[in-house]
């Protein structure tokens, strides 16, 4: 059996070598339902691994709650310990100023800086694509200066950090740390993150510092739950993490469920949803395609096996048994829909990375993302080639060991 | 069975050995539309190792058919057929593959060599076949074609050579995995005279230097005349 198998393959591999092309005929059609086959694949893979970066970034990694008090808290370190007993696993002040305190370098006032005050927990919470330097650590906490994270727009246009300072009822100096990357919303815009610490905390929670502004302060943070927890099922409040927050509402100082809005930010799970949706249609298309590609290699093989009687006979004569020739010519059959696998594949490659490089221009792309044919798709590409030239193959093998041998050999 | 020479072994003095293949009142017969055709009556005849037999007989007369059931290529409709001891009349498919491919090499009248393989890869199959690992398989199909004078013709295909080398890349296939018995098809009737003559030189030259017994069908009286016994085939019947 063993001796019959082996030689299946070495005359399969053989023939394949002998006949490039018979080869390449049956190559064409598998060729382009495979290389649909991988993009496919690939297409899925990129879009959903971006929408989970870009979720990520801008909206937190499962589950993130965004938590806002209407009014005045009146004991903050209650408020973060509730959201804690909530089912928070991290948690971290999320403070949009509405009228950001203005920055200057080398004396030239820079406003309309969009400026968030954070925890260092941000990091754990959401993605932060860095460029430069770092994001915040608790050591940051110590320093006398606040400290930034600002992104490019603004890290161009304060220059080297040398000279910066933040403006409230006075100039301070500011420490800048690192710079974050920006996405296509905002890569124009400056922004920055202002870590809570003593010697900001007056900024993060302070006034408008805007004169004109007599809005309320308005706390908000974000708040990263087990996805598991029913509490990460929260949609605008009215919800497990809602009612478990307010249980205790009475430490500090807001009562009202409709002073409290939670809901959750991030969204990868359904973008993913949807993009495996996609997928599925275009997988569709692509198993269509590489049908068309059976029945091509499935028709080349017929005709192939007829007008090879004579040289199977032969083989028979030799001392081939059935066996033996039914693994050569489905072998054959495989082995010519891996080899078109593989240009498939290579082209794959190619045309991903060209397509990555174009994209790249126009789309902004998180930097652990790289536009590359991943593993998954390689597989599901090879794998699906050898089993369409299984599948291609054993019609004509079971014609070929129908043949009677002493006609194949008067032919 | 018609003995129109001396038996060698009776010639040479040499011990008796038992009959390579031994044929027992074997009849094939075919049904074409509903009607019975038969092709071999009642045949009986025995070929020892050593021994060139000669089949002849005129064309229809189940030369061919012969040399196929003798080949385990077609099975008979009655009768018995003994090769090397085994019985082959009950053997299965796979075992009869296995017993064609260790004991009986083929010399066909239009060669039938691979197409688009070398004269080296070509006498090789039946090594593949028989499991011969690479290096093996190489240096004996090698060896096997500078005997037959084809050393600097090994990475020839088929379509490179002349009618008379394809056929002694043939002979050397069939000697690849050294049978006990070489069939042989009208070996030199796609031949001139002079490569007729070598070829047959070289068939019998290399089965005596083997020890392998010859069945070779012909119409060619010259060809016939070089084997040690002649069996006639008149209608299907040994004479």
């Amino acid at each position: 059996m063993l001796r019959s198998l082996t030689a299946g393959i070495v005359l399969a591999f053989a023939g394949s070598r002998a006949n490039v092309a018979r080869t390449i005929l049956s190559c064409a059609g598998i060729v382009v339902g495979v290389g649909a086959l991988i993009l496919v694949v690939t297409a899925g893979d990129l879009g959903q691994r971006f929408a989970t970066a870009y979720s990520e970034a801008n909206a937190g990694r499962a589950a993130t709650l965004e938590v806002s008090a209407f009014g005045t808290v009146t004991d903050l370190d209650s408020f973060e310990e509730d959201l804690g007993r909530a089912g928070a696993l991290e948690v971290s002040v999320y403070n949009r100023m509405e009228s950001a305190p203005p920055l200057r370098a080398d004396d030239e006032v820079i406003r309309n800086t969009d400026i968030v005050g954070v925890d260092a927990a941000l990091g754990d919470i959401r993605r932060i694509n860095m460029t430069r330097g770092r994001w915040f650590t608790e050591a940051d906490l110590d320093s006398r200066a606040p400290v930034l994270v600002v992104n490019e727009a603004l890290a161009d246009r304060l220059g080297d950090f040398g000279d910066v300072q933040i403006g409230t009822d006075h100039w301070a100096d500011v420490r800048i740390v690192g710079v974050s990357q920006g996405s296509t919303f905002n890569a124009n815009q400056y922004s920055a993150y202002l870590l809570r610490a003593p010697s900001s905390g007056e900024i993060v929670f302070g006034p408008s510092w805007d004169p004109e502004d007599n809005s309320l302060p308005q706390p908000t943070y974000l708040a990263r739950v087990d996805p598991s927890d029913e509490a990460a099922e929260e949609m605008f409040s009215g919800g497990v993490f809602t009612d478990r927050l307010l249980s205790a509402s009475w430490r500090w100082g807001i009562e009202n469920e409709e002073d409290i809005m939670v809901y959750r930010t991030d969204y990868a799970a359904e973008t993913e949803e949807l993009i495996g949706y996609l997928s599925l249609g275009l997988i569709g298309i692509a198993v269509i395609t590489l049908t068309t590609g059976l029945l091509g290699v499935l028709n080349v093989g017929l005709v192939t096996v007829r007008e090879r009687r004579r040289e199977l006979a032969t083989y028979r004569a030799l001392g081939a048994s059935r066996f033996t020739l039914f693994v050569a010519v489905v072998m054959e059959a495989v082995v010519v829909a891996v080899v078109a696998g593989l240009i498939a594949l290579a082209l794959s490659w190619a045309l991903v990375a060209a397509g990555g490089a174009l994209i790249g221009r126009f789309v902004w792309l998180p930097p652990d993302i790289s536009m590359a044919v991943p593993p998954s798709a390689a597989l599901v590409g090879l794998g699906s080639a050898a089993f369409v030239g299984l599948l291609a193959g054993i019609i004509p093998a079971i014609r070929a060991l129908r043949a009677s041998v002493v006609a194949g050999l008067r032919e | 069975m018609t003995v129109d020479t001396p038996h060698p072994v009776a010639a040479t003095g040499r011990q008796p050995t038992p009959p390579l293949l031994r044929v027992e009142g074997l009849t094939r017969h075919f049904m074409v539309s509903g009607t019975r055709i038969d092709v071999l009556h009642d045949c009986t005849f025995d070929v020892s190792r050593g021994e060139v037999v000669a089949v002849v007989g005129q064309s229809g007369s189940g030369k061919s058919t012969l040399l196929n059931v003798l080949g385990l290529l077609d099975e008979p409709s009655s009768g018995a057929y003994t090769f090397d001891g085994v019985d082959t009349t009950s053997l299965r498919e796979g075992r009869r593959s296995r017993l064609r491919g260790d004991g009986i090499g083929f010399v066909f009248q239009q060669f039938h060599l691979l197409e688009r393989r070398s004269a080296l890869a070509n006498v090789g199959v039946p090594m593949v076949l028989g499991g011969v690992p690479l290096l093996r398989r190489r240096t004996r199909a090698r060896e096997l074609l500078e005997a037959v004078g084809l050393g600097h013709r090994l990475h020839s295909q088929p379509h490179q050579l002349s009618g008379g080398e394809q056929q002694r890349v043939a002979l050397a296939r069939a000697l690849s995995r050294e049978p006990a018995l070489v069939l042989a098809d009208e070996p030199t009737g796609a031949l001139d005279a002079a490569s007729s003559t070598m070829i047959m030189d070289q068939l019998i030259d290399q089965s005596r230097v083997r020890d392998a017994a010859v069945v070779v069908v012909t119409h060619d009286p010259k060809v016939a005349e070089r084997a040690d016994r002649v069996v006639e085939l008149v209608e299907g019947r040994t004479r």
